[in-house]
């Protein structure tokens, strides 16, 4: 059976979305469309699944299982769902009812449910321990780690023998561990002779799948080809970009910058440090310093107390034991930090300039230093007429940089900074942040579970959460 | 479907356009308005001039005539007089009047109480903290017509129990809004991030706390006095509240009901206003807030 | 996939951290009932206290009426309510009584109140139970109905229908009411207690305005989980729209909707004050406005601490009910 899609368009008020004149896909040949937020990568899924919002027009003809349906009638698709097309939600955490039982959940997607009650009972139990979540059947979700959800949104998802799988940035909000398990059920389901559509952003994900990628760009494919021949030699201009803009392949000026001497004063001194949160401990006996223009990375899996070790390092989170001093020189302001989600991090109905008004009043700044940074950090004077939630991700994470580092901090502590951002805009954040602290020869303790720019960035590693049963359990929920 | 970011309508970053500029706040305040709220607030600017003008159009409430004993509405007395010859529309100005005065000081007092209570709880946490959340805990539990109700039997329904009543039940809806909400702003990246700048308390309560407690503050207080108005005049109504012959919403319309058959308009002429004034506060509210 | 050491998180755990949340919310709602009633009671003795001196003087003559008031009835009150020892010594001996569930006795009939409390406490629970049935019943259909197209025909005319609810006022729906069916039509009784029809037109008035809530709660529920990730994944999986009502819809509203009951305890309390002062239907509420108009203080103080505590007690109940009905741990409130 195939899969083949011909002239699909999504449009919405006029302007075209999504533009693919023909998508083949077949059993035992994974296909994994890449690209950015915003590429029309995820409409192109939901278009082919049926699930897209009313608002939007699609057009074209699917044909699947040798009937040809009409992409523009997305009720068509709506009896296949299940027995023939599944979709593997992003967010599995989100995806699941909250209320029921895990169990539950995978039985009902079981061919003839209701009916069938006892069998699909038994055939939910069978799936998810081959899956290794055979103790959660009778859990909740809000008990399971972010890979165990995504194991179990799979199990409920292919419960229905569907033969088309379509995975919608599954490894959204995973870590490393969590993405390579994920690689692996993706690909169990092309083994067994299935057919796999995967959308991500995470140029890993795609090499791990193998098969086929798209690379998707404003609407439309720029290149295709095997996943080795495009991932690794591009030929399109905009792949080559987004290929560069992986951590593992920076050269900066910025980056080949020898450690600071031993004898730089200590900024920061933490002392036999010990946290432990929900009854769990995430570290014990942990002693950290931080010089004077060092760069010091924390990374580890989700949950394993990085942010939290930051925190305390700041004197923002208080330990359970041991003690965090800090250098006469850490006085107000010198000690500055940037946010996971720099949204939050701005007060959210007063205007940029309104905050950075008040911030050059209260220092006495020169008005003239802002001026000065905003074009270096590439950022358009106007924005500070707006609000935050009215600026992008990248944006506003630059502009925090100009925050803090206008008030020339000794230290500066960025916690996953660039999560949220796609590849090319974390380059560029990344970038201006670190042209800023080469140039105040701030130090830097970066917080991030993405080891090459945790390689990238810092001169000296921590690695939190070693092991793996104590790192899994703390994915909580968001 | 969590994010199907390429569209457009979505909020994000996608959408973002500029602010308008401060001087400009006014208009696009005015022109975001649905058409049901231009309505509400145009009836509630009717409602107030009646209040207070209509008092100083018609100064004689308490005039009695027994010989115009329910007199049918005339030009010069718009909606006749009642069983004891006074003039309605002169008893029902000074009776809005009263209602409209009352529930905005019970509401400003309530506001400023509960806001500056919650604000100084969450901020200053520890004895304070516990002790008024002691407090609002058991009086959230007491309906509020109960706290009133109480009153009253103080000083014979006075209008001043009433006041306090009133405040007294009120203080603490605010005082759980402000609370809550400010304890979650108060400890939020946004706040972290203002005292690592060393920016102060001002830029504090200024930029993070104010713009994001207005718009809750603004719609509890429309909500607020509804429930005043209402409150003062179910008491009248039910006879505990102010007394005769103090011109009243709810006691007008308890004096009214036995002539209901003869003088229909004598009762519906209150619950107009009550029913305008409650449908005006309501028809304010914007589709987002709950 | 080697992280079986997690799966010993999804064993049922033991049965003393079950209760945990249990206990928590009994002992929360047990402070507050203990709060609740130091603070009535105190209010009440405050009242006592700034009466005006001739308190003593308007009890009687409230009790034996005007004409046959004397200096020695008068100083009889003033000996039943302890009013010559020290204030604080008043107090203390106010709580005590209270704490003993000794509320004395009524100062119009001179009855036991516990025992004219009891009555009263079921008629109102009676009416407050019909009226909440009836809002649950039709206030939640009207709202699952508006949510199956918001923005849609239904869903405005709902929205139309519950404002006008509201701007109503209970009494003024009442009064309406009685014109329409006992004035005009003549067909139900407008007052009293015990004949077949007379809880109608209460229950009814209750209803109407609680039911104009509930249908704006539901509405706004049920269509945020019908927009939700996981019925949206829930269809995906093949189930029909009817499974996936039964099976998700239902009862994650259900979760909701019960924490708003709590919610709606007060405005239904208020709610039976009035009503029940309208239509003269003999619960708490009517014992406490006539309490109130007679300045019956034992009387006005057991009333009100029985419908304060009510709330309180539908409060755990609703508690409770969302214990069991929802498997996550509260650690935060949905409404305040």
């Amino acid at each position: 059976m195939n899969l083949h899609v011909k002239d699909l368009t999504v449009t919405h008020r006029g302007r075209t979305l999504v533009d693919v004149p023909e998508l083949e896909l077949q059993p035992r040949r994974p296909v994994t469309i890449v690209g950015e937020s915003g590429s029309g990568k995820s409409l192109l899924a939901h278009t082919i699944m049926g699930t897209l919002p009313p608002e939007l027009t699609a057009r074209g003809s699917l044909l699947i299982d040798g009937q040809v349906l009409d992409i523009a009638d997305m009720a068509n698709r709506r009896r296949l769902w299940g027995r023939t097309l599944a979709l593997l939600p992003q967010e599995p955490v989100l995806a699941l009812d909250p209320t029921m039982r895990v169990g539950g959940q995978v039985a009902e997607g079981f061919p003839g449910f209701p009916a069938r009650r006892r069998e699909a009972r038994s055939a939910a139990g069978t799936l998810l321990k081959a899956l290794g979540l055979g103790a959660s059947a009778q859990a909740y979700p809000h008990t399971l780690s972010g890979g165990m959800a995504q194991r179990a949104a799979f199990a409920a998802a292919t419960i229905g023998q569907a033969s088309v799988l379509i995975a919608d940035e599954p490894s959204k909000g995973l870590d490393v561990g969590a993405r390579d398990e994920l690689a692996a059920l993706l690909g169990r389901h092309v083994e067994v002779g299935g057919i796999l559509l995967t959308i991500t952003h995470d140029l890993e994900l795609a090499r791990q799948l193998g098969g086929e990628v798209l690379v998707m760009r404003d609407a439309t494919v720029v290149e295709h080809g095997p996943a080795g021949q495009v991932l690794a030699e591009p030929s399109h201009s905009y792949t080559q970009r987004l290929i560069a803009a992986e951590p593992s392949h920076w050269t900066y000026p910025w980056m080949d910058r020898t450690a600071p001497a031993a004898e730089a004063p200590r900024l920061v001194s933490g002392r036999g440090l010990a946290k432990s949160f929900g009854g769990r401990t995430l570290f014990s006996d942990l002693s950290v310093a931080v010089r004077a223009g060092e760069r010091l990375a924390i990374s580890g899996p989700s949950g394993c107390g990085k942010t939290t070790l930051g925190n305390i390092l700041l004197r923002l989170t208080a330990p359970d034991v041991g003690q965090v001093s800090h250098a006469a020189e850490l006085g107000v302001g010198r000690l500055q930090k940037l946010y996971q989600d720099p949204a939050l991090a701005f007060p959210p109905r007063a205007t940029l300039g309104d905050g950075f008004r008040d911030l050059l009043r209260r220092h006495r700044l020169d008005p003239a230093r802002l001026d000065e940074l905003l074009p270096a950090l590439r950022l358009q004077p106007e924005l500070l007429g707006r609000l935050p939630g009215q600026v992008s991700g990248g944006e506003l994470q630059r502009l925090a940089v100009i925050r803090a580092m206008l008030l020339e901090p000794a230290l500066l502590f960025a916690d996953e900074p660039t999560s949220r951002l796609d590849l090319i805009t974390q380059e560029e954040t990344i970038c201006a942040l670190m042209e800023q602290v080469d140039r105040q020869d701030c130090a830097l303790v970066l917080v991030t579970h993405d080891e090459s720019l945790a390689h990238a960035v810092a001169g000296r590693r921590l690695q939190l959460g070693q092991d793996t049963s104590t790192s899994r359990l703390a994915k909580t929920p968001a | 479907m969590t994010s199907l970011s390429a569209i457009p309508t979505a909020t994000g970053p996608a959408t973002a356009h500029p602010s308008p500029a401060p001087g400009r706040r006014w208009r696009t305040w005015h022109s975001t308005r649905s058409l049901g709220q231009r309505l509400a607030l145009a009836l509630l600017a009717l409602l107030a001039a009646f209040a207070l003008a209509g008092p100083l159009v018609w100064p004689d409430h308490a005039v009695q005539d027994l010989s115009r004993f329910l007199e049918t509405p005339s030009l010069a007395e718009p909606l006749g007089r009642d069983h004891l010859g006074r003039s309605v529309i002169a008893r029902l100005a000074h009776a809005t009047q009263l209602s409209l005065l009352l529930a905005l000081l019970c509401v400003a007092t309530a506001l400023t109480a509960g806001a500056v209570a919650g604000i100084a709880a969450a901020w200053r946490g520890g004895w304070l903290d516990v002790a008024l959340r002691g407090l609002s805990e058991a009086l959230i539990a007491i309906p509020a017509l109960l706290i009133v109700l109480i009153f009253s039997a103080l000083a014979d329904g006075a209008l001043w129990t009433l006041y306090l009543g009133l405040a007294l039940a009120q203080w603490v809806e605010y005082f759980r809004l402000v609370h809550a909400r400010s304890a979650l702003v108060l400890a939020g990246p946004a706040v972290e991030a203002a005292g690592l700048l060393g920016l102060g308390t001002v830029h504090i309560v200024r930029r993070h706390l104010w713009p994001e407690l207005r718009p809750l503050l603004a719609t509890m207080a429309a909500f607020g006095i509804g429930s005043s108005v209402l409150a003062l005049s179910t008491l009248g109504f039910v006879g505990v509240g102010l007394k005769p012959p103090t011109p009243e919403l709810g006691l007008m319309i308890t004096e009214a009901f036995p002539f209901y058959s003869e003088a229909p308009w004598m009762s519906l002429a209150p619950v107009l206003v009550l029913a305008a004034t409650l449908a005006g506060l309501l028809g304010l509210r914007s589709k987002e807030t709950p | 996939m080697g992280t079986e050491v997690s799966a010993q998180l999804d064993a049922a755990p033991p049965v003393k951290a079950r209760l945990a949340p249990l206990a928590a919310v009994l002992r929360r709602r047990a402070l507050q009932a203990v709060g609740v009633v130091l603070l009535v009671s105190t209010a009440c003795f405050a009242i006592v206290q700034s009466l005006p001196g001739d308190i003593a003087f308007r009890i009687a003559a409230g009790r034996y009426g005007y004409d046959a008031v004397t200096a020695s009835s008068a100083a009889a009150v003033r000996a039943d309510l302890g009013l010559d020892q020290p204030a604080w010594q008043q107090l203390f001996g106010w709580w005590a009584d209270v704490a003993r569930l000794d509320l004395g006795k009524s100062l119009v009939t001179n009855a036991d109140v516990g025992d004219e409390l009891g009555l009263s406490l079921a008629a109102s629970l009676q009416l407050a139970a019909a009226a909440l049935l009836l809002a649950c019943a039709f206030g939640t259909a009207a709202g699952a109905f508006a949510a199956r197209h918001p923005g849609g025909l239904v869903d405005r005319a709902t929205d139309a229908g519950v404002t006008l609810a509201r701007a109503f006022p209970p009494f003024l729906l009442g009064l309406a009411l009685i014109l329409v069916f006992s004035v005009h039509l003549g067909v139900l009784p407008a007052a009293g207690h015990g004949d077949g029809g007379s809880i109608i037109l209460p229950a009814l008035t209750l209803a109407i305005g609680l039911a104009a809530l509930f249908a704006r709660v539901s509405r706004d529920t049920i269509a945020g989980i019908l927009a939700s990730d996981y019925v949206g994944f829930a269809r995906t999986k093949g189930l029909s729209a009817r499974l996936v009502y039964l099976r998700h819809v239902l009862r994650n509203a259900g979760v909701t909707l019960i924490a708003y009951l709590g919610v709606q305890a007060l405005i239904l309390i208020e709610g039976v004050v009035v009503i029940e002062s309208l239509f003269g239907w003999p619960g708490l509420g009517h014992a406490l406005v006539h309490a109130v108009f007679w300045r019956d203080l034992p009387m006005i103080q057991a009333s009100a601490l029985a419908l304060a505590l009510l709330v309180v007690a539908i409060n755990t109940a609703a508690d409770l009910a969302g214990l069991a009905a929802d498997p996550r741990p509260r650690n935060r409130k949905a409404f305040q």
